[in-house]
Formats: C-alpha cells, structure tokens, sequence
C-alpha cells in the first residue's frame, strides 16, 4: 500500500505583475512512497525539494501531473488529508511572543484536540522533546536547537500517519543532530509513521533512509536504497593512496568501481571504504611495495551530482 | 467537521489572539490611549464650538463607533498579520481549519476588546460632556453594537484578504480602511452633505446605516426608511463576500507560492 504515488509532478513559480518572472521548481516529478517507509529527497540548494514536499502537504498545489497521498487526491481532498499529515521545517518559525506550551496548545486545537486529551498531548510531547524547562520561554528567546526540537513536538500533536521533514538537522550540532535522527527512527519504528524527509546532507539521508531520490533541477535524477544508488552510479568512499612503486592492478581490485591517476596518488572510489582498505594494503604490502600515505575520504555531495548530471 | 471541532478550531484563534493581545506593548495604546484622546479631543471641539447637546452627542457617538470598528478590525486582521510578522503563517494553513475558524475566532476576541472601549468612552463621553450613549435603550444599543461588530468583521476580513492576496506590501490596509470608514460613513456629518455620488458610495456602507439608526434617538431625522434592515443586509451580504474573497486569497496563495514565501 502506497502512502504517496504522485506522477509527472511539476510547478512554476510565477512573480511580478509588470516584468513576468518565472522560477521552474519542479519539472516533471514521479516518486512513490510505501506505507511505513522513510524516504529521503537528497539534493542541493535551490534543487525543489521544500517544493516537492509543500505539495505533498498541501501548501502548494501543483500545476501539472496527480498525487495521491493516502488514499486522496491532494488537490481536491486536501481537507480530508490535512488531519492525517504534518510537517516541521528546519528552519522553523512560530508567533514570536508565544510560550512554548501555547504554540503547541495552538495547533493541537487546530486539530480538533481540547480539555484534558490536548493537555496530555502537549504535556507528553514537551517531555518527549525535553522542553520542560522552557515551557514557559517565549519563541523568541529559544536557541535554534530548541526551535526545532518545538518544530518537531508541534509536527506530532496529531498523531500523524504521514511526516514531512524538511531538512529537520540543518544548522543543528553533530551531537543534537544525532538525537534528532534517532528520534525521527524511533517515529517509524513505534508508531509505523511514514515519513518523508529532505536533506542535503548525504550522510543522513544514507543513515535514516529505506530509499533515497536524487533530486537536481527540478528532476528526480536517481532513485533507490542507498546501497543501490552507490552502484548505479558508482559512488562510494574515495580512498587516496601514494604507492611506489604504482599498482596497475589496484582498478581491478575487489569493491573499486574505478580509479583515477594524478600528481602521484591514486583515487580509487571503492564501495566500503572500511571493508577495502585492509585488503588493499595487505596485498600492497605483499608485494612489496610501499605505501607513502593514505587517505580515506566520503564522497561529496558536489561529487554525486557531478556523476549524477552526467 | 462536528460542532464541538468548528468551536475548539474557533476558540484556538480566540485564545491565541488573547495572549497576543496581552505580549503586546500596544495593547494599552490600542484599547485605551488613542480611543479616549479621540474622544476628549472631539469632545473638546465640541465645546469651543459651542454645539447643540445633541450635536455633540451626533459627533461623539461617530467617534466611539469609530473606536469600537477599528479595534475591533484590527483584531480580525491580526489573524493573519501576526503569522506574516513571524512568518509562521503556512503552519495554520497545514491543519484542517478553513477561514472561517481564524476570522470568527479573532471577531470574538475582537468584539470582547469592543465592547470594553465602548463602555469606557460611554462613561467618558457621559462624564466628561454630558452626552449619554446608552440612551436608546437595549435593543437599540445592541443593534448598533452589532452593526459595528459586522462592520469591522466585514473590513478586518478583507484586509486579511488583501495581506493574503498581496503579501506585507497590503499591511497599510490594515489601519489605511478605518479613514475609509471615517470619511464615508458619516462619522463627523449626515452623509447628506457628502457630494451626491460619495453620499452614494456611502449608502453602501453598513455603519452609515446603524449610525443614522442610532442617531435618530437623539431627535435626528433618519436619512434611510429602514436604516437598521438595510444595515444588516448589506452587512450580510458583504461578510459572504469578504468571506468568499479570503477563501479564494488562501486558495490563490497556495497556487503562486506566496502561502510559503511569507513563512520563509
Ligand atoms: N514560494 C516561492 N515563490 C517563488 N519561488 C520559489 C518559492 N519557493 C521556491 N522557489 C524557487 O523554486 C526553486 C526550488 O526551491 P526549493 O524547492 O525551495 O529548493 P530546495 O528546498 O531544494 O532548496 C528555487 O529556485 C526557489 O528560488
Ligand atoms: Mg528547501
């Protein structure tokens, strides 16, 4: 059962009254998403992912082409839809002078929720969302840490069926970050949420995501498990090696998808960095030759997309 | 939706814009401070002009509806000005409310703000010149309260209309209507000494009408037949609209884009 089907998606942002601008955001998007899946929109800045997702949740309609989002169409049953959806944004924004105990009271009336029902909701979510201690801070006073963590608490109030992250780390230490994707884990694995979440960072979209769209342009350029993705279009760890004397037959070693020579290293794109490396210098080794230095590097979202525009 | 939904979804916006109102450092100046400088100072005029009692009271009853129509549009309009000052306003549009929830919910808070500056500037407008506004009675106090209520909930949502439409270039709409309102609603003089085709733009109005109701119990002759029944049929008639134009703004913001640029 899919959660999401949407076909041949596209949107046009159109400004100005007298001097016409027009942005393509979406040219022709087909993604479908499965009940209970996270699924990563991966791209950069600029790329149409905030777009894709708006449209999904309802906030923007699209100018061509269907999606079917649990069961109704977004367009025309978006008010049957919108009870069964949320969003957080990692850029969040909320009334300024607000506490935060109210901002999360607001929406969960909004939602229909009242009495005692919407003051365990919100008691609970503060707490699972450790934001005890600044239930009666105002919006403005919270740190960006916080904002998302309230982001996150408002986008559960309903007890969505469906979840729309739109770049739920950005700007968040590696620590916070790292809490923030274990939580976004724990939402699939407790209450089977589906859960659609963009990124730009590569990193993540490989740790949370069952599957993974390449999004560039407007386009979905490559579509599918992380693993999948690395072999249809050759990407992996990059390990950098300086050997004398060379190795020609380092390109046909085990788990290098290809090689490239210059100033004296050796760039082999490997698939499991931590898996090759050992066999490599072993064999290095045993033959004798020398191993100058090393270097292990992740891919670069740049690189991916420089493979990918090919 | 079910009738207990339609009233949490409304009390949501009531609640949200009462505690606005008490964070906010204009509140004192909004309920209080302009209200009564405008009274004082009319009323003031009315002395050095050495008016007739009931003309003091014509000009001073202008000024308090004034008062009550444009605190009470102001509020409306804050249902959706205070998600555009803090750019949160695609948040509301995500839950499963129509317009209809965040207009009656800000009217509500809107006409409780109304109806305590009426009281004050009636205590005042009676204490400090003499002019009793309560003088015609219940039924036709509240008829007249409820043509200012219909009124600003009429101007506050097309101005919600206009933001939504335009974005925060349509901001000055928000205080720019009420000098509408003053110049064409006869707050300060009978629309009769309006030029023809203005007195006839203000017919159109509903307060013209309930304020001509209201004033003929003060010995002046009405202006309309029936001012109170056309009153609340225009009034009607312009809540669908301003109604209709809000759902259509939100519906046009959610195509152009502008529902997520004004949350960014
Ligand atoms: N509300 C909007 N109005 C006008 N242009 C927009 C709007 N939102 C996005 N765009 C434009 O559409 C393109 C895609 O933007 P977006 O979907 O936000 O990209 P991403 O989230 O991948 O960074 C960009 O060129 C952006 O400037
Ligand atoms: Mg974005």
């Amino acid at each position: 059962m899919l959660a999401i089907e949407a076909r041949d998606v596209a949107k046009t942002f159109r400004a100005g009254w007298i001097r016409r601008r027009e942005t393509v955001a979406l040219r022709s998007v087909s993604l479908a998403v499965p009940r209970g899946a996270i699924v990563g929109v991966l791209g950069p800045n600029g790329a149409g992912k905030t777009t894709l997702l708006s449209i999904f949740a309802t906030l923007l309609t699209p100018d061509r082409g269907s999606v079917t989002i649990l069961g109704h169409d977004v367009v025309r049953e978006a008010a049957a839809l919108r009870r069964r959806l949320n969003m957080a944004s990692g850029r969040p924004s909320f009334l300024w002078s607000l506490r935060v105990g109210e901002i999360v009271a607001f929406y969960g009336r909004l939602y229909g929720l009242h009495g005692a029902t919407l003051a365990r909701r919100v008691d609970e979510l503060i707490e699972t969302f450790e934001l005890t201690t600044h239930r009666r801070a105002q919006y403005n006073e919270l740190s960006t840490g916080l904002k998302q963590r309230l982001a996150l608490a408002k986008a559960l109030v309903n007890e969505p069926e469906l979840l729309f992250l739109d770049e739920p780390t950005l700007g968040l230490d590696p620590d916070v970050s790292v809490r923030v994707r274990a939580h976004i884990r724990s939402l699939r694995r407790e209450r089977g949420m589906t859960i659609v979440l963009t990124t730009h960072y590569m990193r993540e979209a490989e740790e949370l995501c069952d599957e993974i769209a390449f999004i560039k342009d407007g386009r979905i350029l490559a579509r599918g498990t992380a693993d999948d993705l690395k072999r249809q279009i050759g990407l992996g760890d990059v390990i950098a090696l300086r050997v004398e004397p060379p190795a020609p037959w380092l390109r046909n070693a085990p788990g290098v998808l290809r090689c490239a020579d210059n100033d004296g290293w050796v760039r082999c794109t490997v698939d499991d960095a931590e898996k090759r490396l050992p066999e490599l210098l072993r064999q290095l080794y045993a033959e004798g030759r020398e191993v100058k230095s090393v270097q292990v590097k992740e891919p670069e979202l740049e690189e991916v997309f420089v493979e990918l525009a090919r | 939706m079910s009738w207990r939904a339609e009233a949490v979804a409304i009390w949501a916006f009531a609640v949200r814009n009462l505690l606005m109102a008490t964070r906010n450092v204009f509140f004192f100046f909004e309920l209080l401070f302009w209200p009564i400088v405008g009274v004082v100072s009319i009323g003031l005029m009315t002395r050095f002009l050495e008016l007739r009692s009931e003309a003091t009271a014509f000009v001073l009853l202008g000024t308090i509806a004034l008062s009550v129509v444009q605190v009470c549009q102001l509020e409306v309009a804050y249902a959706v000005l205070f998600d555009v000052w803090s750019k949160s306003i695609k948040h509301q549009f995500l839950a499963p409310i129509g317009v209809r929830h965040l207009t009656l919910g800000s009217w509500i808070v809107g006409m409780a703000r109304g109806v305590v500056i009426f009281l004050i500037l009636a205590v005042l407008g009676w204490w400090a010149f003499g002019v009793n506004v309560i003088a015609p009675g219940v039924g036709a106090l509240l008829a007249f309260l409820a043509g200012c209520f219909l009124t600003a909930w009429i101007i506050g949502v097309g101005v919600c209309a206009l933001i939504t439409l335009f974005g925060n270039r349509a901001e000055a709409f928000a205080w720019a209507s009420a000098n509408l309102v003053l110049l064409l609603a006869g707050i300060y003089y009978p629309i009769s000494v309006l030029p023809t085709p203005v007195a006839a733009v203000a017919s159109l109005i509903p307060l013209t009408h309930f304020l001509d109701a209201y004033r003929a119990h003060y010995g002046f002759a009405s202006e309309f037949s029936h001012p109170v029944v056309i009153g609340f049929g225009l009034a009607a008639a312009y809540a669908l609209l301003a109604h209709l134009a809000l759902m259509a703004a939100v519906r046009h913001a959610r195509s152009s884009g502008l529902l997520l640029k004004m949350s960014e």
